[in-house]
């Protein structure tokens, strides 16, 4: 099952790999690939979430209590939260310019989806990711 | 993306870059740390975390496969 999943994966990363991005086929592809995510979560995930949506939201802000349960694990995730930060601000910047000497995140991604190869493996990335999304870090039945 | 030297915008794409794999090393290393995993399973804590990191993940395909100029 998993390898049949693995195949089919490669063989549509390789099929969108190789469309432009101005193609029906490849709008097709990508809303298919979302669809199947969203249906995937919500089959999998069937009462197997860790813990409820409020309890979630109110996680991160008790940052005393986090502090003092695990200061290094607390100041690392700080360190990945600056980081997402620094990525965002610096493309809201780079977009808000429209200059050449300022590229933009998707101006990069551009040139690496440039070529067939390039955007497959582009494409696959992405399927991984939203796999793991879906199906990751559930609760054993 | 600007063409001959390195513009200043895209210098410092190199550092966010190059600092984002540094401390991806450095908490691979460190079992104390949290790593690069550690933002999509925070996410995936909850229905609200999973469904707004499947719209993310899926405006950001859109975006880099289907519209981008």
């Amino acid at each position: 099952m998993v390898l049949v999943g693995l195949a089919a994966a490669g063989a549509f990363a390789w099929w969108e790999g190789g469309l432009d991005q101005s193609t029906t086929a490849a709008h097709i592809g990508v809303l298919a690939a979302i669809g199947v995510a969203f249906a995937a979560a919500v089959v999998a995930g069937r009462g197997r979430q860790r813990q409820p949506s409020l309890a979630w939201v109110r996680g991160p802000w008790s940052l005393r209590r986090h502090l003092a349960e695990d200061r290094t694990g607390t100041l690392g995730a700080g360190v990945w939260v600056s980081l997402t930060l620094a990525v965002i601000g610096w493309d809201l910047n780079s977009f808000a310019h429209q200059s050449r000497a300022l590229p933009t995140l998707s101006g990069i991604f551009g040139h690496l989806t440039a070529s067939h190869g390039g955007r497959a493996a582009t494409v696959a990335l992405w399927l991984a990711l939203g796999a793991l999304i879906a199906l990751g870090w559930r609760r054993a039945r | 993306m600007a063409e001959g030297p390195l513009s200043a915008g895209a210098a410092l794409w190199w550092i966010i870059g190059a600092a984002l794999v540094a401390w991806g090393v450095c908490s691979a290393c460190s079992p104390r740390l949290p790593g690069v995993l550690a933002i999509p399973r925070w996410f995936a804590g909850s229905w609200l975390g999973r469904v707004l990191a499947l719209c993310a993940w899926g405006g950001a395909g859109w975006h880099l496969f289907c519209q981008r100029p």
